[in-house]
C-alpha cells in the first residue's frame, strides 16, 4: 500500500507542490511538512526529493525563488507565479475530473 | 561515536561528492539542503529526541544523498538530452546528404564521420548509445533501402553503434577514475 501511494505520488507532486504554495511563499521545509500535514500522514516522502522538483518547477516558470536574509537562518523561499497559478488551476480541474471518474467506477 | 554536527557535515559532503560527480554542484543547493536539515534537527529535538538521534532522523527523513544526486540529475539532464538527440539527427543526415552526394567516394571519412559523431554525442553524457547510434547511423541505409531496395548498407550501422559504446565505455571510465581519486 505504502509503495503504490509512493507511486502515485510522484505523478502528481508537480500539483501537490503548487498547491501547497498557493496559500503563499515558503521555503522547502515548511512545504514537506505541510505535504504531510495536509494529507493526514499520507504523503511522507523522503524529504529530500522534494527540492528537484522544487527547482525544476522554477525553471518551468510555475515557481519563483529568492533567498531571505531576515531570519536567522538564510532561507530560500518559493512562491507561484501566474503561468504556476494557470497551471495549478488546469491539474486541478483535470484530477477533480478524474477522481469523479474514478470514484464512480469503483463505488458499490 | 561520531559528534553530532559531523553527521550533517558528512551528509553534505556526501552530496556534494555525489552532485559534483554528475556535474551538478551547486553551492545554493547545498546550502538549502543545510538549512533543511538543521531545521529539522531543530524540530526533533524540539519533539524530545537527543541531538545525535535528531540528526540521525533527520538525515534518514532527508533520504540517501545518491538518490537526492540521481534525483536532480534526472530533472536537470532530461532537456541535454534531447538536444544530444537532435544533434545525432542532425549529423546523422548531414553525413547522408553527403554519402548521396554523386561526386563523393570517401568511404573512410564518412565511416570515421559516423564513428566520431555517436563516440563524441556518448561522451558528452547520452545515456543510451544504441540510441544515439541509430539516430546517426540509420540514415544511410534508409536512404539505400528506399532507392533500390538494397539492404546491404546497413553494415553501416556498425561504425555509429562502435563509437556510441566506446564513448558510452569512456565516460564510465572517467566517472570510475573521478569516483576512486
Amino acid at each position: 500500500m505504502g509503495a503504490m501511494i509512493g507511486e502515485a505520488l510522484k505523478g502528481h507532486l508537480d500539483m501537490l507542490l503548487l498547491a501547497v504554495l498557493e496559500k503563499g511563499p515558503a521555503h522547502g521545509y515548511a512545504v514537506i511538512c505541510s505535504l504531510r500535514e495536509r494529507s493526514g500522514g499520507t504523503f511522507d516522502l523522503p524529504e529530500g526529493t522534494i527540492y528537484p522538483a522544487l527547482h525544476r518547477l522554477e525553471n518551468q516558470g510555475l515557481l519563483a525563488s529568492n533567498w531571505d536574509e531576515a531570519g536567522p537562518r538564510r532561507r530560500r523561499m518559493y512562491e507561484l507565479t501566474a503561468r504556476g497559478v494557470e497551471a495549478l488551476a488546469r491539474s486541478r480541474g483535470e484530477w477533480q475530473r478524474f477522481a469523479r471518474a474514478i470514484d464512480s467506477t469503483v463505488a458499490r | 561515536m561520531k559528534p553530532a554536527e559531523d553527521r550533517i557535515r558528512n551528509y553534505l559532503r556526501s552530496l556534494e561528492h555525489a552532485l559534483w560527480l554528475r556535474g551538478l554542484e551547486d553551492a545554493d543547493t547545498l546550502a538549502e539542503v543545510e538549512n533543511h536539515l538543521r531545521e529539522s534537527v531543530e524540530q526533533e529535538l524540539e519533539r524530545g529526541l537527543g541531538p545525535e538521534e535528531a540528526e540521525r532522523e533527520a538525515i534518514r527523513r532527508f533520504g540517501p544523498a545518491r538518490r537526492i544526486a540521481a534525483d536532480f540529475e534526472k530533472e536537470r539532464i532530461a532537456p541535454m538530452q534531447k538536444v544530444l538527440l537532435i544533434l545525432a539527427v542532425l549529423s546523422g543526415l548531414f553525413l547522408a546528404y553527403l554519402d548521396s552526394r554523386p561526386g563523393w567516394d570517401a568511404t573512410g571519412i564518412l565511416a570515421g564521420g559516423l564513428l566520431l559523431s555517436a563516440g563524441l554525442l556518448t561522451l558528452l553524457g547520452y545515456r543510451r548509445p544504441w540510441l544515439i547510434a541509430l539516430a546517426v547511423g540509420v540514415w544511410i541505409p534508409l536512404h539505400d533501402i528506399f532507392l533500390t531496395h538494397d539492404f546491404t548498407m546497413l553494415f553501416v550501422l556498425l561504425f555509429p553503434f562502435a563509437g556510441a559504446y566506446l564513448g558510452w565505455a569512456a565516460r564510465l571510465g572517467a566517472r570510475k577514475m573521478l569516483h576512486l581519486t
